[in-house]
């Protein structure tokens, strides 16, 4: 059951930005960008490569101002804090926002302390408490079966679709509100891009999941709402029913027929 | 003209055989230069002497004991023949005038040694005798007309650089003929075992220079204990390097371990200070201040070691003196100390530079995963970066070891030049160690290598140093390169 956009309260809006700039030196990547985000749905980006999907995603966590001539214009509103305000704890920011990679990147170390090493840092977890949430956070993320017993092996020689798995079993560890996910399943088999899929759904639950994504059946299955930006601009954001069965603008239309991109 | 071409198609695989050819070629010639301290003969010298009762052999002068001196060479009686040539026994006459003392004549009288005596003159280093056969010294001995006592003494004592437990041959001392009408049982004395006495033997005095031939007759026989290759190898694992004495010593383990002292003094130095710096510049300090430092770094990285060497002379030396002398007691700024401080100096922007480029390569995704998970800044660098980085930041302290390892001019200019063994019997004493004069392996080899005859014995130590220091820093990079391999992080 899917409210239309519309009809959202105002609780019911867990991010939202309003007139989003994002400059990166002389280019635009967001231009006047509004978009509410509501509160334990789906929400899928689609889109061209560079239109701004990944840079929207990092406005959210402040991951973007680590690249050079980063410069940001609006306002943008994750849960209750302004990520740009300077009174915001940044480290609080993004234990509340979790996110998930393109690529997975397991840290160098045991598959133990990938998961641990979130909960240690910021609940200063340790022994059975600890060994607890590692334990919630791989059966969360569908992992714990195979990793139960080599919990001290070095998290590198997982294979690809279960490194992506315990980099989302490491953000659930930090028991993150609103989840924010980089094109997730492009890296992986189909079997794994389907567990991570269901996993969306079920996280879905009691978490804001944002999804960047270039597989539109994949947007279509997962997600309640859908976005699709182009050149750095939003052109049309609407349920995911609706935009995919009736577009209103023809750039979206021909996107998602596969016209172009 | 198409052969041409080909050569410059080949040019790489030419300069590859080249270069690989040239490594191979100097290892072998350092190996094999060195292999004239292998062949080394070992000179092993005694005293020797008859005395009276009341004379004491370590306490007498060599003048006073005249040409009672012996030395018992490897090589033959090579020495002793030499000694005997320059100082011409005296006659009867001149020794009633003079006391009523003993003295020792000493002929060579072995057959073998007398079959190897044109060989001695040929000054034939190159083939020393090997320690197989026994070689045998007679010792003549008589006291001087005014004798006046019933009893003499035999009395012996090693040189006095020497250990005879290194020495190739076990010395045994034996009393072959006591003179006519003196009845002596024949004795024999193994040096080894006793390595300084005396024995008492009835007195008996020559009237006249025939008579000195007819005196107690000793022989020292030299035995084999074991082949000059590893009598070398002994002594170059004892304790004192002494190349110029008349019985050299090449201990190699003062040079050794003052070298490793201070590089890892250094070390200790310029790791948390390269770290550091690399991590500052990478992690944490902006694109601009990162612009100016980085070729700033590199720059000092390049200047010349013996400039540093004479900033440590200039400053660093006379600032530890005045500062510490007192209290410490630190006789001279010339020293350990000093000295691993410049070449820290040295070590901290090769281990900043080649630290930083391995930061640099941690791939961005991993930092930017820890930094999403909430981790703070220090929490990315010391948990997810340096993990990552570890490796190479491993690499990067090897390379800057093996430079500082052989570097010869600061440690010339600084250490002082005194070959000691550093203390370990306490701390107090190695903490003074660690302040006074020392020598380390390339410093010695520089400075000796100039004055050493061309193929000596001397002269295969010093390559046999450069062996050692080779093989060191070529250890020390090769596991770097291997380390360094193991950094490459696939996300």
């Amino acid at each position: 059951m899917v409210e239309p956009l519309n009809a959202l309260r105002a609780e019911q809006v867990a991010v939202e930005t309003r007139a989003l700039n994002v400059f990166y030196g002389d280019t635009q990547a967001l231009k006047n960008v509004s978009l509410p985000v509501a509160r334990h749905r789906v929400t899928a980006l689609i889109g061209p490569s560079g239109c701004g999907k990944s840079t929207f995603l990092r406005c959210l966590n402040r991951l973007n101002d680590r690249i050079p001539g980063f410069r940001m214009e609006g306002k943008v509103r994750v849960l209750e804090m302004d990520p740009y305000s300077k009174h915001t704890d940044l480290i609080e920011l993004r234990r509340r926002v979790g996110m998930v990679f393109q690529k997975p990147t397991p840290l160098p170390m045991s598959i133990y302390d990938n998961v641990a090493i979130g909960a240690r840092s910021h609940y200063g977890l340790r022994g059975k408490l600890l060994d607890e949430v590692v334990e919630q956070a791989l059966q969360r993320a569908a992992l714990w079966d195979e990793v139960k017993d080599i919990l001290k092996r070095p998290a590198l020689q997982l294979s690809g679709g279960q490194q992506q798995r315990l980099c989302i079993a490491r953000m659930l560890a930090v028991d993150p509100e609103v989840i924010l996910m980089d094109e997730p399943c492009s890296a992986l088999d189909p079997v794994s891009t389907f567990r991570i899929e269901e996993l969306m759904i079920d996280l879905a639950k009691d978490h804001t999941v944002i999804v960047v994504t270039h597989n539109m059946q994949q947007a279509a299955r997962v997600s309640h709402y859908t976005a699709f930006f182009m050149y750095g601009e939003l052109v049309e954001y609407d349920a995911s029913k609706q935009l995919f069965l009736s577009p209103q603008q023809k750039a979206t239309e021909d996107y998602i027929s596969g016209r172009f991109g | 003209m198409r052969w041409l071409g080909r050569l410059f198609d080949n040019t790489v695989y030419i300069t590859g055989v080249t270069v690989s050819l040239a490594v191979l070629v100097m290892f072998y010639y350092i190996a094999h230069e060195s292999s004239y301290a292998f062949r080394q003969t070992f000179s092993w010298g005694y005293r020797l002497a008859l005395l009276p009762a009341d004379a004491d052999l370590s306490t007498t002068p060599n003048s006073a004991l005249y040409s009672s001196l012996v030395a018992v060479n490897a090589e033959g009686a090579d020495g002793l023949d030499e000694r005997e040539e320059t100082l011409p026994a005296p006659t009867i006459e001149q020794m009633q005038s003079e006391a009523a003392f003993l003295a020792t004549a000493t002929t060579l009288v072995s057959e073998v040694s007398q079959i190897r005596e044109d060989q001695l003159y040929r000054d034939d280093w190159r083939e020393p005798k090997p320690a197989e056969r026994e070689e045998r010294i007679l010792v003549l001995g008589y006291a001087s007309p005014g004798y006046v006592h019933s009893t003499m003494y035999l009395a012996w004592e090693p040189d006095h650089s020497f250990a005879p437990r290194l020495a190739p041959y076990r010395l045994v001392l034996r009393l072959v003929r006591p003179p006519q009408g003196v009845s002596v049982e024949p004795f024999e004395i193994d040096l080894k075992r006793q390595a300084s006495g005396r024995v008492a033997l009835p007195a008996w005095a020559a009237r006249s220079d025939a008579e000195r031939t007819q005196g107690y007759v000793f022989e020292v026989a030299a035995i084999p204990q074991t082949s000059t290759f590893w009598a070398t190898v002994r002594g170059v694992l004892s304790a004192e390097w002494a190349p110029t004495l008349i019985y050299p010593r090449y201990g190699i383990f003062p040079l050794l371990l003052a070298t490793t002292l201070m590089s890892l003094l250094a070390m200790l130095i310029a790791t948390p200070l390269g770290v550091a710096t690399a991590l500052y510049l990478s992690e944490v300090a902006s694109p601009r201040v990162r612009e100016w430092l980085k070729p700033a770094l590199e720059l000092i990285a390049s200047v010349p070691s013996v400039v540093l060497g004479y900033f440590g002379l200039m400053f660093v030396a006379p600032a530890l003196q005045n500062w510490l002398g007192q209290s410490l007691g630190i006789q001279s700024g010339r020293n350990l100390l000093t000295t691993s401080i410049i070449l820290a100096v040295l070590a901290i922007p090769i281990v900043a530079s080649v630290t930083e480029d391995v930061l640099k390569a941690v791939p961005e995704s991993l930092r930017e995963s820890a930094l999403a998970l909430g981790l703070s800044q220090s929490e990315t660098l010391w948990e997810v970066v340096l993990p990552a980085a570890r490796a190479g930041v491993v690499a990067a302290i090897l390379i800057g070891a093996a430079r500082v390892y052989g570097e010869t001019m600061i440690v010339w200019i600084l250490s002082g030049g005194t070959a000691t063994m550093p203390a370990f019997h306490s701390p107090v004493a190695f903490a003074q160690s660690l302040v006074s004069s020392t020598r380390g392996i390339p410093d010695t080899i520089a400075i000796e290598m100039g004055n050493v005859t061309f193929e000596s014995v001397h002269y295969g130590h010093l390559f046999l140093l450069g062996l050692v220091l080779f093989c060191v820093t070529v250890i020390a990079n090769l596991a770097a390169l291997r380390v360094g391999r193991r950094q490459v992080w696939r996300v």
